[in-house]
């Protein structure tokens, strides 16, 4: 089982609670095929009500979120399960990849196009399903063809990445040379 | 049937979560004017968290095309035909008819482009300000709260909608904003007519209606939210407004408290900080 820290320990502006963040993210790991030994850390910025997520380092695996990541929609500043695992499963999916050769050429996540970034979000979300986690399709392929365009080609490119496993970075790139070619200018 | 319906009896089923103003503007992580839960800055596709910015922008305009309805329904109701200050004439009755029709058929829009967008209904918490503005028992403070205040600020959120939805080369998106935006133009006409038809000979209620616009134009700047600045994520639409019966003036006035509220946003910040 993977050693989970959660900072802070206590939340003052949110109603979150960092044992029940650590509990779903160690069965997280576990499912995903994470080492038993590796560390996880979950960095919460609860001063802000945005849901900007990212993956900060692999040694240890290092996932920072602004408060907004994890919260309920429905009724602000309590924690959701379903945000933890939506944020926690697709980046730890990510970790993993980025720990396997077929990603070693992969760019830093600073320098992913939105594009790329989506692509391989699609790819780690499409597994989460398939763990069980139900994740919003409709919301990802809309996010999908946000970034890859409204078109038949988009949506073909994305039941592929959805459905993959064991893609390489290769792979990620060449589903956004697919979209990008079919993709028809906005306005045109 | 009961005369002014107060909003905690609005019937809503069990997927919506009511969020009160209180708890809305007593969150002390406020992202500061032009941010918002799902991203800051200005509503553009190439933003991060455009799609998902844009998905709980819609639902919150979903939400306030069920109250609108229920808003000019009540007004229909809540008034008797007369030329009293509590009575309104049955034409106004018969342009808040012709509102529901049109509130209606924008819930049935934005319910198909809420599973467009791939947004549950009640995914996200419902303020019912909009509602709220429609309670006032004042029929012309009512129509200037609601049908110049808000319908002018959803005049603005779909016209920057639709613009978000040409650049990110979303057709649905622009097309049901458009559509939906040029119904509204007519609402805030209406509420421009009446305001200056019924007050014509009565400067005090006229007065008192434009204050009341400008205390709900202030509070639903949202903290700068809506402007004329770069970073604005919701545009203010000076042709539509004007469109719609606003003189240069006006619009002049709402820019201006919008960005006093931004302002005032930013010091509120500060001073939590």
């Amino acid at each position: 089982m993977a050693k989970v820290v959660v900072t802070p320990e206590q939340f003052s502006f949110v109603n979150f609670d960092a044992a029940r963040v650590a509990e779903l993210t160690s069965k997280i790991a576990d499912k995903v095929g994470l080492p038993a030994d590796a560390e996880v850390r979950i960095e919460i910025d609860e001063g802000s009500p945005l849901g900007r997520t990212r993956l900060a380092s692999l040694d240890p695996i290092t996932i920072t979120v602004e408060g907004g990541a994890f919260e309920n929609a429905k009724v602000p500043r309590s924690l959701s399960d379903a945000s933890v695992i939506d944020v926690v499963g697709r980046l730890l999916f990510r970790a993993k990849d980025r720990l396997s050769p077929g990603f070693a050429d992969a760019p830093d996540d600073s320098d992913l196009t939105l594009q790329q970034h989506t692509a391989w979000d699609t790819y780690a979300v499409g597994r989460c399903d398939r763990a069980g986690w139900a994740p919003a399709r409709k919301r990802r392929i809309y996010h999908f063809r946000n970034r890859h365009g409204f078109t038949d080609v988009a949506d073909g490119v994305f039941e592929r990445l959805w459905n993959a496993d064991g893609l390489t970075w290769a792979d990620i790139e060449a589903a956004c040379a697919e979209t990008d070619a079919a993709r028809v200018p906005a306005g045109g | 049937m009961k005369k002014i319906l107060p909003p905690e009896e609005l019937a809503r089923d069990a997927r919506f979560v009511r969020l009160s103003m209180e708890d809305r503007f007593n969150d002390r992580r406020g992202a500061g004017g032009t941010s918002g839960r799902t991203g800051p800055m200005k509503l553009t596709p190439d933003a991060p968290q455009a799609p998902d910015r844009a998905r709980a922008l819609m639902h919150g305009i979903f939400v306030g095309e069920i109250q609108a309805l229920e808003g000019a329904g009540r007004t229909c109701w809540d008034f008797e035909v007369g030329p009293g200050a509590d009575e309104v004439p049955f034409a106004l009755k018969l342009d808040m008819a012709r509102q529901c029709w049109d509130e209606a058929r924008h819930c049935e829009i934005s319910i198909k482009l809420s599973d467009w967008m791939g947004t549950e209904l009640g995914e996200f918490a419902e303020s019912t300000f909009l509602y709220e503005a429609a309670c006032n028992p004042d029929p012309i403070l009512r129509l200037t709260g609601v049908n110049r205040a808000l319908e002018g600020l959803a005049i603005d959120v779909f016209n920057t909608m639709r613009e978000f939805g040409q650049s990110a080369g979303d057709p649905v998106l622009e097309f049901c904003e458009d559509w939906m935006l040029a119904d509204e133009v007519t609402h805030v006409k209406m509420g421009s007519d009446w305001l200056r038809r019924i007050t014509e000979n009565d400067p005090d209620r006229r007065e008192r209606a434009l204050e009341f616009q400008r205390i709900v134009d202030k509070l639903f700047s949202l903290g700068g939210f809506r402007g004329e600045g770069d970073d604005s994520p919701i545009r203010l639409a000076r042709r539509f407004r004007e469109m719609a019966g606003f003189t240069t003036e006006e619009v002049d006035e709402i820019s201006d408290l919008s960005k006093q509220a931004g302002e005032e946003a930013r010091a509120r910040l500060a001073a939590n900080a």
